[in-house]
């Protein structure tokens, strides 16, 4: 069996079973879309709300960084572009 | 961003930079003849909400929270920009039930058909109970209206706010404990670590409130930013239609390019390439023009003032200072127009973007690149830009490792010294000489990122790292911004640390005008004494450097002696360290006086170039008999000017900004010390 693949699986169902139905931001790729179900709040600074990442907000992944560098959401209302970087992303979970 | 357009286009340039007294945040303000009376204005650092996360939103909370605060406002001018105008009335909101009159801006009015927005006013106004004022900063439009508005003051607002049930036994408690605040202001006391107006038994009760009701300042905030957005975006259905954004498709577009993960490095790296590459370019027929019409005018003063030690002093130290300021002027222009020019259409964003990833294993920021970039130019300005980083943590870390970055007053001794020790050859079809100026460069690059990692091992983090920000549309520059940004920079360069650099040249050149003991004085029958043969001119010579060696200059030289032999030098290149210490540009001026050349010496002149350079290369160090610029103690030379803080002008900024000498010390001591060591190493390898 190969390692690799397997863990980022496990990785996966463990953030699902976690959040149920949703699964952290990092996991989208490039070109889609989701809505925040819940944020991690003990983990995140206020700031993330106050540049529009709440619950319900709706965003596509526009840019990821090479080597899990920064990622670039379009979040919906207000139109606009944000970056976060992958360790913070773990921490939204999101909702196709 | 379009706020301080906007301040420009309402002050003209009647404006004004400093700081805010104890903190180093730029204070920008200006005034306006209106109506019949003169108003002050204050550009405030630009912020989201009234809870801080950095120095520079600290400084807004405070001006509008606190009544007793010298600069807190009559009238609050909210500016929102089209696109986001749901953020700026959090802003609004807070400001107005903390109990200040405020009125709303929507900016940038002319991109709104653009942006796909469509916006009720009337409905705005009814809303946000005030007036709505449109404007566009970039034609002017509107500004008239918003100025004779600025006796308006909005009266009663009702509390947008509602506290949730779980927190309200706490607000209640803290109430009961500051009965002469609004409610709002009690919850902002409440739901903020460290209110720095408070006094220190305030701050304690407070603590205390929160520690018994289990409450974290963090988790407070975000109830409010969720609780005010929800409800703004639900009112906002009604007032504000929001079709698709035009503007953003254009920029994704642009973005697909510019942030990939393949061009996107590429772009940034040719744009780096070319920033440097017009820096030094196009600053060298000014810096050139600059310099020969600085020697005219020197010579020029020394033919019509009585010749004596005052006309010496006022040309060769005052003039000469002042030149050696100048000099650097284009250089630092230049650097900080484009660098205004990459913030101003929105690059700048992109670049922390693509580079934080890179940065964040040495305990940096991707918006450390912007201070280390500018670094190259000059560590005053660089040090000054850290000031946008919120983590206190990556700040620091920036602050004390941008001044490894090779600024520009550090090349003209590269300039010299290595034309002094490095053969003019080739390598493989490069310039052995070229080539030694980039590894120098790296070199600055390499213990910059070296430093910041083991600072990040040592400095102990008091908050999380975190990193969140705004990648906003491209729009072409505010030619009016990028102006005055350049000039703004160029004159913090040229007064503030031009101040530094000029007392330094008049004391230097004190110190190496007079002497403790008759030797100076009466140097002609010494060396007369000692040498009964010389012709006139020799004598003339070997007096000068007689005089100097006897001069305080050169009995410091030779009491530093001791501590810079094993590095190779002699006293002579110890003068020269200890006057670089004032700024490193001072050096190659000493070595001039010190080589008795006299005049000022310009690097960059071919012929004056080579009479310094011919006098040094046959200087001989007396202790080991061998040319005081051979190999070995070149390339130690250039190794310690390449690590050391040999800058006061840095020191006293970092003093500013850090404000403890504590840091600032550890900086000096670790830079210097770290050069010692290299040089040290280097030398006893090479010789």
């Amino acid at each position: 069996m190969l390692d690799i693949p397997v863990m980022e699986y496990n990785y996966i169902i463990l953030q699902y079973d976690k959040m149920q139905k949703s699964f952290s931001l990092d996991l989208l790729k490039v070109g889609e879309k989701a809505t925040i179900r819940q944020l991690d709040s003990s983990e995140l600074p206020s700031k993330f709300y106050e540049m529009g990442l709440l619950p319900g907000t709706v965003l596509e992944v526009k840019h990821k960084a090479p080597f899990h560098g920064p990622i670039g959401l379009q979040i919906s209302n207000p139109n606009i572009l944000i970056a976060i970087r992958k360790s913070e992303a773990i921490h939204i979970f999101v909702e196709k | 961003m379009g706020k301080t357009s906007l301040f420009n286009r309402i002050t003209k340039l009647h404006q004004h930079v400093g700081n805010y007294p104890g903190i180093t945040v730029e204070k920008r303000d200006g005034s306006v003849k209106a109506n019949g009376k003169t108003y002050r204005i204050i550009d405030l650092p630009g912020t989201y909400t009234l809870f801080p996360t950095s120095m520079d939103e600290e400084i807004v909370y405070n001006v509008l929270a606190d009544k007793e605060n010298p600069e807190h406002p009559d009238l609050v001018v909210v500016v929102a920009e089209p696109n986001n105008i749901k953020r700026s009335i959090v802003l609004y909101q807070q400001a107005r039930e903390l109990g200040v009159s405020a009125i709303f801006v929507v900016n940038m009015i002319d991109e709104v058909n653009a942006k796909g927005i469509d916006i009720d006013y009337q409905q705005l106004e009814a809303y946000l109970h005030t007036k709505v004022y449109t404007t566009d900063a970039r034609n002017g439009k509107g500004i008239a209206q918003l100025i004779h508005a600025f006796d308006e003051r909005p009266g009663y607002f009702p509390g947008q706010f509602e506290t949730d049930e779980t927190h309200k036994a706490a607000l209640e408690e803290a109430k009961r404990a500051f009965p002469l605040y609004t409610e709002y202001q009690t919850w902002q006391f409440v739901a903020q670590e460290n209110v720095s107006f408070l006094a220190k038994e305030q701050q304690e009760v407070l603590a205390d409130i929160r520690k018994r009701h289990q409450l974290s300042p963090n988790v407070l905030q975000q109830a409010e930013a969720i609780q005010r957005n929800t409800k703004i975006e639900n009112d906002l259905k009604k007032i504000i239609l929001q079709k698709d954004n035009q503007h953003l498709n254009k920029t994704n577009k642009i973005d697909k390019v510019l942030l990939h993960p393949v061009w996107g490095y590429i772009v940034f790296f040719f744009l780096l390439f070319l920033v440097f590459q017009l820096v030094f370019i196009l600053s060298e027929p000014i810096m050139d023009w600059i310099d020969e019409h600085f020697s005219t005018l020197i010579d020029y003063a020394a033919s019509i003032l009585p010749e004596g030690p005052l006309s010496n002093l006022l040309t060769q130290g005052v003039l000469a200072g002042i030149g050696g300021i100048i000099i650097f002027v284009p250089q630092i222009a230049i650097l900080f127009l484009l660098i205004s020019l990459m913030e101003e259409t929105g690059y700048m964003s992109r670049v922390v973007f693509l580079m934080d990833r890179w940065l964040r294993p040495y305990g940096l920021n991707g918006k450390s690149v912007i201070p280390l970039m500018s670094g190259v130019g000059c560590a005053i300005p660089a040090i000054m830009a850290a000031r946008n980083i919120e983590n206190t943590k990556e700040r620091l870390v920036t602050m004390l490792v941008t001044p490894f970055m090779t600024c520009s007053a550090r090349l003209p001794i590269y300039v010299v010294l290595i034309s002094l020790v490095i053969p003019n050859e080739t390598f493989l079809g490069f310039g052995l000489q070229g080539l030694t100026l980039n590894i120098l460069y790296i070199l600055g690059v390499v213990a910059a990122l070296l430093s910041a990692a083991i600072l990040n091992k040592v400095i102990k983090n008091q908050h999380k790292s975190f990193l969140i920000f705004e990648l906003p549309s491209y729009k072409s520059p505010d030619w009016r911004n990028v102006g005055l940004n350049m000039w703004e920079k160029t004159a913090g360069f040229l007064f503030g640390a031009g101040k530094i650099i000029l007392a330094m040249a008049v004391i230097l050149w004190v110190l190496g005008n007079f002497g403790p003991n008759d030797k100076f004085s009466n140097a002609e029958a010494y060396v007369k004494q000692a040498n009964p043969t010389l012709d006139s001119e020799d004598l003339e010579e070997e007096v000068t450097s007689f005089r100097l060696e006897h001069s305080f200059l050169g009995y410091m030289g030779m009491g530093i002696e001791p501590l810079v032999k094993p590095l190779g030098y002699d006293w002579k290149m110890g003068i020269g360290l200890i006057s670089s210490f004032a700024a490193r540009e001072v050096f190659v001026g000493t070595m001039a006086t010190v080589y008795s050349l006299g005049e000022d010496v310009d690097p960059d002149d071919d012929e004056e170039r080579e009479t310094l350079l011919s006098r040094m290369r046959s200087e001989i160090n007396r202790n080991t008999g061998q040319p005081s610029y051979n190999f070995a103690s070149g390339i130690s030379l250039l190794l310690f000017y390449a690590f050391a803080m040999q800058c006061m002008s840095t020191i006293a900024i970092m003093k500013r900004e850090t404000g403890s000498w504590k840091w600032t010390l550890v900086q000096t001591i670790m830079m210097t010390g770290l050069a010692y060591i290299v040089a040290l190493i280097a030398y006893q390898l090479l010789k």
